[in-house]
């Protein structure tokens, strides 16, 4: 499988998904006004990567400063995805990772933590430039 | 030349408005106001939790003009990032401590009935239950009609420290005029 390499805009976020390292990197600000239009591939890159993956442990690096509501969606979306394919047994990890003078994202980061049964999901403190 | 202009600014002014516009609204445009604001709140030393509020409510204000006005005019040359250009206004202010965002836009009567219900009922709702109500909809399906997740109100709800105001005039036979002013 290919790396899902996509670059930041002002509006959406640097997504970097590496199927051989297994570490997946998401980060910076969404707020597209079409959120179909950037996540649909996504979705459909991880449909296809966790059809071929074993039981390694996978990594998601998440460090999201700022959505918008319909990307708020976008985001419980892929969470509940990596739920249900931890439920079938993958080894997946999420690190919420926030500022520590964002409180918003850890707020949001603590909202997505209580939604999740069974997906490993740490909020991660960055230490201030 | 309109000899009021200056009037109407001194207006604003009064009323602690920094930011106005009033036309047809895209998403770059979106991301551009959203920047000069955070510029212009950083200056006077605003905590940057209340700037990303700003912030938040300006952009969810903005898209639901771009997904919703009715007041628009059917773009010929097609694109998937939006077939019409959608017009209303926003206006930024600052007042007795806090933050405002006003915006407006056409709005067919039809639809009124149903958005009015929608807002009495979050301004009913405190913030455990903003929240819950947040959680409950971000796993639904939207509704019909929906261009985004559904969210926009209760995310500005959920933002705002008193409850929110909204108003509609009536235009025409078919249309009126929505008002929302969250205070942050």
């Amino acid at each position: 499988m290919d790396i899902l390499k996509i670059e930041a805009t002002k509006h959406t976020p640097e997504i970097c998904f590496d199927p051989e390292k297994n570490i997946h990197t998401f980060q910076g600000q969404s707020y597209p006004e079409n959120t179909a239009e950037i996540y649909n591939p996504v979705f459909s890159w991880l449909k296809e990567y966790f059809a071929q993956l074993g039981n390694q442990e996978v990594i998601f690096n998440i460090e999201i400063i700022y959505f918008n509501s319909s990307s708020s969606k976008v985001l419980m979306d892929f969470f509940d995805m990596l739920e249900e394919e931890s439920v079938k047994g993958k080894n997946i990890i999420v690190n919420w990772i926030y500022d520590e003078e964002n409180e918003s994202a850890l707020e949001y980061g603590e909202e997505f933590q209580e939604d999740l049964e069974s997906l490993k999901f740490n909020l991660i403190e960055k230490e201030s430039d | 030349m309109r000899k009021d202009l200056h009037e109407m600014k001194e207006d604003f002014n009064n009323q602690g408005i920094f930011f106005s516009f009033s036309g047809p609204i895209s998403q770059e445009l979106t991301v551009e106001i959203g920047e000069i604001l955070k510029k212009k709140m950083s200056l006077i030393e605003t905590g940057s939790s209340t700037i990303l509020k700003v912030f938040s409510v300006v952009v969810e204000q903005a898209q639901n003009i771009i997904h919703y006005s009715d007041e628009k005019i059917p773009l010929e040359e097609m694109n998937s990032e939006s077939d019409e250009l959608r017009f209303g206004i926003i206006l930024v202010g600052f007042k007795n401590d806090h933050y405002f965002v006003e915006c407006g836009n056409e709005i067919e009567n039809h639809k009124i009935e149903n958005l009015q219900k929608k807002l009495m009922n979050l301004q009913n709702m405190n913030k455990d239950e903003l929240k819950k109500h947040y959680k409950e909809q971000r796993r639904k399906d939207p509704d019909e009609g929906s261009k985004g997740a559904g969210l926009g109100f209760i995310e500005m709800a959920r933002k705002s420290s008193e409850p929110f105001e909204f108003g509609f005039k009536k235009i025409s036979e078919d249309v009126s005029f929505f008002s929302l002013k969250i205070v942050i």
